[in-house]
């Protein structure tokens, strides 16, 4: 089950501990590379139930922390999450719930990402959940505030109803507050509520003008009525007052909705503008065009109407409360805008008045106060809040996050145990790579996006990104550099040899003058160099860890179907090949029993006596092209290891010709010309005995 | 007279002097060994017998040395601290005096791994500067190595090599003073090619006065084709064979006459060069040419003393 | 440290066969440092055997084990219920170590899977060479701090000979003359002057010359 304790950054790779809900990001992505799709997608889906929404939406934070990002550009973590979820494998997970309910009601207000996933997980624990939502469908601002063209609706409507299919109730049109009463719930057997109501009340601009003229509007009704295809009146030169999501979102629906030019007037600089960073990029390439360090000042209007916006340029001050720099308004810099329309797109709050009496609000904003960041207990027993509500407006993956806290504590709360208290995780600040570590990796570019054409975009809301093929979707995970999954010392073995020291093609482990040996488990990109040719074996790692390459072996070998010759074939996942190329090797050559690993680096003399005692007839080695490997500085050592094999088996009896290693072609997995040589290098001896 | 030897006789008294080499032969046969000491016996003032040269095995030095004695010559007894260790260096020693051997030649030997027993265990107890302390203290003092009394004399002329070639350059000076401190009366040196740097280096030899210590046979080594020359310059170490000689050579039309040739430039030059007592002629397996070298060199007949 | 390699493999398939159960026992200090005997060259040697004795139809089992020295007799004694279970051991260490093995097990066979080659330093990974002879009676304070009888091919306490060319040694041109280093040592030490003197001949019993070598200390002997 889900745990929400944070984790600790010195043990977990940044992308996991940047995540609100602690995917296992390393884990999907390595799932990704072994060509295991599916295995991937259960991956995310354990955590995630909205994956389709974050591959496509989240405002990824793992991204920003990605180790991959201090060498050249972080993995495109989210993109990897959409390809893994939007494939035909995709709905195959089958979450586990439990046949008898525990019998309790749970009331969930509000079917955003945070109701959602609370519901989610409150199911799989066996309750009986109730959504109530006041608008006619589900999913909160998924639905109502994110346009199509960034999230397809039958996206949202498909993740929603797997949600639904683990038998949770729905009540669409219902306004807790207005049509049911907040203290209602509890008589109506509910034993615990989640607040998940989001925050979608508009703010005022507060400047002169706002209330007098006909075209002034607020973003999320805006919004909102784009989003239930209502087509709602669009001016031809729009202003659009703020620089979150919203405004932005705001200013690109209304190009595709005939407005001819649309200025987002924002008050500070670009670097503190909080929509993310992409969304910006594609506004703007779009058409958009963005005043920044802009403040408005007046409203102005004809016959009614706006007519123009009075607007004053800023200058950047000094950090406020929100460590921004706030701005300060340039005198004489008044200027004026000529437009039809104003949408107002500063910020929203819950509308909390029916809680009001009940729940403790904050001062201005009036939103619900919890008591823990993790447990989200509010002031009345029974009752957790979360999401947008509490936070104000935030982003997915925050609500999904608050959902499943919601959801350990509900579940705790039912079962009449205390709630844990939670410290908030130590913000460690961790060391930069440094410079010589950042110039020794090598760079791999990270896999472009594929978009619509512009213009073609604005035709209409069709989705502007599509999904990654799965070669760029390998390629892409491929460039992960395996945080926290590489070398580990034990100490009571190392003899202080240095080997390590000196075979780390990236001068990771270093020693002190007693011999102590030290790898920085972030650092180390575990690559498995050392792991092999430490004399004593003190060295593990958590990729492709030494026994579990040995278990492999014993496996495929066990597993084989007598087909002769029996080859064992070590294949570096590193190659151009797809999940396809792999199934039509099994079909092809049902005699070559694949051992896929991260790089022939891992493959030591004994893994291929390994194969031979177990009785292999023949190993291939195949590598990855050169182009492709992520230590060729190793690929030397590499083959001077495999002529070492091929000496000592000719010693011991086996011709050495029955090893072989050459490198994976351009495409695919196997050179068919070598493997059938290497087949018949193997029967030929036989053939001549037997003549 | 420390040892009375023809050729201490010789040097002393101001005479350049010419000595050859003798290789005994890969068998038993004395026969050999005669037939180099006739050749040679006229033109020469002292013949070396080598001692399992180039570390190939070959009938014993001392027995070669008897050989020649034999037949009126005076041989140099050459040694080398590679296949013996003290105790068979000093007794060797002691029983070259009793057979009326009165001169020897101290070396370090080439390695054993180039010769025809590769696999063998060099002794090189001592070294040859050691050995050349050593025979001295004999001689001068009556002493074995470790102190105790010898009966009877051990009259040597006690001779080391010099190899004014090999690196490092500086050094070789300074090796050759350790050598005459160690009690070297005279010195043989490598085969001479390069000139220049032989002329370079007598100077530092006289600018140390090293040439009134000791008395210096310039070595020369006539060369019979051009395949001796290139693998001269190529493959043994310690000597300087230039390229303008491997041309002579190749460009000859009688190779022979060719090595004769240079073989007299050689020795006029030397002829010049102050500190330059003789001369010590190999010509390993060309025995047959030292007479006429020595001949046309002006340097028959060789004087009596 | 002690520089060791392993055996090749057809002298010890050929010194092993016949003894069912072979303990290949590994030494993790030098041995594992040189890559001949720690377990890792342990696990790599048991597996050649058995696929071996798999292909010529030969039967046995091979055990494997590896102590952290086998020139102590305490680690060599944690083995003996590994030693008593077996007919043979292969013991890849140092002769030291093979030695001290057959002293602790007298009634078992004791074989040795390595050569024992020098006393030395790495130079790099893969990469060893001879720096110390044991001698006995060290005289680096006299040569520049560099050993001219392990790294001479002739011990000349009085070098170079007449071979040394280009800085190499007359055996072969991928060797060192230790005499040119020591030249070129004191001669940044400004210390020339010392190649003046005659080196006296040297004691060798010391050496081992003197008969098999022990050493004793009064103080700390039991
Ligand atoms: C235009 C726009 C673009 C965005 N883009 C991104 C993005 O790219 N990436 C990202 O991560 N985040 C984005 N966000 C933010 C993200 O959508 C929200 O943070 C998230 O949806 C909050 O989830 P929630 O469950 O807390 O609330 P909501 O999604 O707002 O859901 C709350 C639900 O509660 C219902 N409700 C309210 N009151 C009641 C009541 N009294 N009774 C019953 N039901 C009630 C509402 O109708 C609504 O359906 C965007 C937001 C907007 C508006
Ligand atoms: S390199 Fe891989 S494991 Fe490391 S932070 Fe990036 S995605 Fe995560
Ligand atoms: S290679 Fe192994 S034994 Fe050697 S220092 Fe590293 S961890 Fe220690
Ligand atoms: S696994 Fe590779 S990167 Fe990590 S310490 Fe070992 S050799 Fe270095
Ligand atoms: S002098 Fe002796 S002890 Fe010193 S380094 Fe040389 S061999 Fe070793």
């Amino acid at each position: 089950m889900y745990d929400n304790n944070p984790v600790n950054a010195m043990e977990h790779p940044p992308c996991r501990v940047a995540c609100p809900i602690l995917t296992d990001v390393r884990e999907y992505v390595q799932l990704i590379a072994e060509r295991t799709f599916k295995e991937a997608y259960a991956s995310i889906r354990k955590l995630n139930p909205l994956p389709r929404v974050c591959g496509r939406i989240c405002t990824h934070p793992c991204e920003t922390a990605c180790k991959r990002g201090q060498v050249d550009e972080p993995i495109a973590i989210a993109a990897l999450k959409r390809f893994a979820s939007d494939g035909p494998w995709k709905g195959r997970y089958e979450a586990d719930v439990p046949d008898k309910s525990t019998g309790h009601k749970v009331a969930v207000v509000g079917s955003g990402p945070a109701g959602l996933a609370a519901a989610h997980d409150l199911a799989i624990l066996g309750h009986r959940i109730t959504i109530f939502e006041a608008l006619p469908v589900l999913g909160g601002m998924l639905r109502m505030g994110v346009p199509a063209y960034r999230l397809p609706k039958d996206v949202v409507d498909e993740e929603i109803q797997a949600i639904l299919d683990l038998g949770v109730e729905v009540k669409t049109g219902v306004r807790i507050g207005e049509e049911i009463n907040f203290t209602d719930l509890s008589e109506q057997g509910y034993k615990a509520v989640f607040v998940a109501i989001g925050a979608h009340k508009d703010q005022k601009l507060g400047i002169a003008g706002e209330n007098e003229f006909e075209g002034v509007v607020s973003a999320v009704s805006f919004l909102r009525a784009v989003n239930q295809g209502q087509n709602p009146k669009t001016g031809k030169k729009v202003a659009v007052i703020g620089g979150g999501n919203t405004a932005v979102d705001s200013a690109r629906c209304l190009l595709r909705m005939g407005a001819e030019t649309v200025h987002i007037v924002y008050r500070r600089s670009g670097d503190e503008m909080p929509a993310a960073k992409e969304e910006i990029e594609e506004a703007v390439h779009e058409g958009v065009q963005i005043a920044y360090l802009t403040s408005p000042l007046e409203i102005l209007g004809q016959n009614g109407k706006v007519s123009a916006l009075k607007l004053m340029k800023n200058e950047l001050g000094e950090p406020d409360a929100s460590g921004r720099r706030s701005p300060k308004p340039v005198p004489g810099s008044e200027f004026t805008l000529d437009v039809d329309m104003v949408i107002a797109a500063i910020g929203q709050a819950p509308d909390s008045s029916f809680v009001a009496d009940k729940l403790e609000l904050t001062e201005r904003k009036k939103r619900i106060i919890v008591k823990g960041p993790y447990t989200l207990v509010t002031t009345q027993p029974g009752v957790f809040a979360g999401g947008d509500a509490v936070t104000g407006p935030a982003t997915v993956v925050e609500a999904i996050s608050a959902g499943k806290r919601a959801a350990i504590s509900i579940d705790l709360y039912l079962r009449g145990e205390p709630l844990p208290t939670i410290e908030p995780a130590e913000e460690v600040k961790r060391e930069k790579l440094s410079p010589a570590l950042v110039e020794k990796t090598r760079n791999f570019a990270r896999c472009g996006k594929i978009s619509l054409p512009a213009e073609d975009r604005l035709k209409g809301f069709d989705e502007v990104d599509a999904v990654l093929s799965e070669d760029l979707a390998t390629k892409e995970a491929l460039r992960c550099l395996h945080c926290f999954l590489g070398a580990r010392i034990d100490k009571e073995k190392c003899i202080s040899c240095l080997t390590c020291v000196r075979v780390c093609p990236l001068g990771i482990p270093t020693t002190n003058k007693m011999g102590e040996i030290t790898i920085d488990p972030f650092a180390c990109q575990a690559c498995g160099m050392c792991v092999l040719e430490c004399p004593v074996w003190a060295i593990d790692i958590s990729l492709n860890f030494r026994s579990k390459i040995a278990l492999e072996i014993e496996q495929v070998i066990s597993r084989s179907q007598q087909a002769e010759p029996m080859i064992v074939g070590f294949f570096d996942l590193h190659g151009n090949f797809r999940s396809t190329d792999v199934k039509s090797l099994r079909q092809d050559y049902p005699n070559i029993l694949p051992v896929m690993v991260f790089g022939l680096r891992r493959i030591d003399t004994c893994d291929i006596l390994k194969a031979f005692e177990s009785g292999a007839d023949g190993v291939v080695l195949a590598g990855c092209p050169p182009d492709t490997d992520p230590f060729p500085e190793t690929a030397d050592r590499v083959k001077r290891r495999i002529a070492h094999a091929r000496t000592l088996l000719d010693a011991l009896g086996i011709d050495g010709a029955r090893l072989e290693v050459c490198d994976m072609p351009e495409k695919g997995i196997v050179d068919k010309e070598l493997i059938d040589g290497l087949i018949q290098r193997i029967k030929e001896p036989v053939q001549a005995s037997s003549e | 007279m420390k040892s009375g030897s023809n050729l201490e006789r010789l040097l002393e008294s101001g005479q350049f002097a010419v000595t050859a080499e003798a290789g005994p032969p890969k068998g038993s046969s004395p026969k050999v060994v005669q037939r180099k000491g006739e050749l040679l016996k006229l033109c020469c003032d002292a013949l070396n017998v080598t001692d399992n040269q180039t570390a190939i095995v070959r009938m014993s030095s001392l027995s070669g040395c008897v050989l020649l004695k034999e037949m009126g010559m005076e041989p140099v007894l050459q040694m080398v601290v590679r296949d013996r260790n003290r105790l068979a260096l000093q007794s060797d020693i002691l029983g070259a005096a009793a057979l009326g051997i009165r001169n020897v030649l101290c070396l370090s030997g080439d390695h054993q791994k180039f010769g025809n027993h590769p696999t063998a265990k060099g002794v090189y107890d001592i070294d040859s500067i050691q050995f050349i302390q050593m025979v001295k203290t004999m001689r001068d003092e009556h002493k074995f190595l470790n102190g105790e009394e010898i009966s009877g004399d051990v009259p040597f002329f006690i001779g080391a090599a010099a190899n004014p070639f090999a690196d490092p350059f500086e050094f070789r000076v300074t090796r050759l003073a350790k050598k005459a401190n160690a009690g070297a009366d005279f010195i043989q040196t490598q085969g001479i090619f390069d000139m220049p740097k032989f002329i370079e280096w007598m100077k530092m030899v006289r600018d140390r006065g090293l040439d009134e210590k000791t008395h210096i046979l310039a070595g020369l080594i006539p060369i019979k084709s051009v395949g001796m020359a290139r693998y001269m310059r190529n493959n043994v170490s310690g000597l300087s064979v230039p390229k303008e000689i491997v041309d002579r050579m190749a460009d000859a039309k009688e190779p022979k006459e060719e090595g004769v040739k240079i073989c007299l430039e050689t020795i006029e030059q030397l002829k010049e060069v102050d500190g330059i007592h003789g001369i010590h002629i190999m010509a390993v397996a060309w025995e047959d040419i030292v007479s006429r070298i020595v001949e046309e060199a002006g340097l028959m007949p060789r004087p009596v003393v | 440290m002690i520089t060791l390699e392993q055996k090749n493999f057809e002298e010890i398939e050929k010194m092993t066969k016949g003894y069912n159960r072979l303990l290949v026992l590994g030494c993790e200090t030098c041995a594992a440092m040189s890559f001949a005997g720690g377990q890792r060259q342990v696990a790599e040697l048991a597996s050649a055997i058995r696929v071996a004795r798999k292909t010529s139809g030969e039967q046995g089992e091979v055990l494997e084990e590896a102590i952290a020295r086998q020139c102590e007799p305490e680690f060599v004694d944690l083995i003996k219920d590994d030693v008593a279970g077996c007919d043979a051991v292969l013991s890849l260490a140092c002769g030291a170590g093979v030695q001290l093995l057959a002293e602790r097990f007298p009634d078992k066979v004791i074989l040795p899977g390595c050569n024992t080659l020098f006393l030395g330093v790495t130079e790099e990974l893969g990469v060893w060479s001879e720096r110390c002879a044991g001698c006995g009676n060290c005289i680096l304070d006299k040569t520049a701090g560099l050993c001219p009888i392990a790294r001479c091919a002739k011990q000349l306490l009085n070098g170079p000979c007449g071979g040394s060319m280009n800085g190499k040694c007359e055996i072969s041109k991928d060797v060192d003359c230790v005499w040119q280093l020591i030249i070129d040592r004191l001669d940044r030490l400004n210390r020339l002057e010392m190649l003046e003197e005659i080196f006296p001949v040297k004691d060798w019993s010391p050496a081992g010359h003197g008969g098999p070598r022990k050493m004793i200390r009064e103080d700390l002997k039991l």
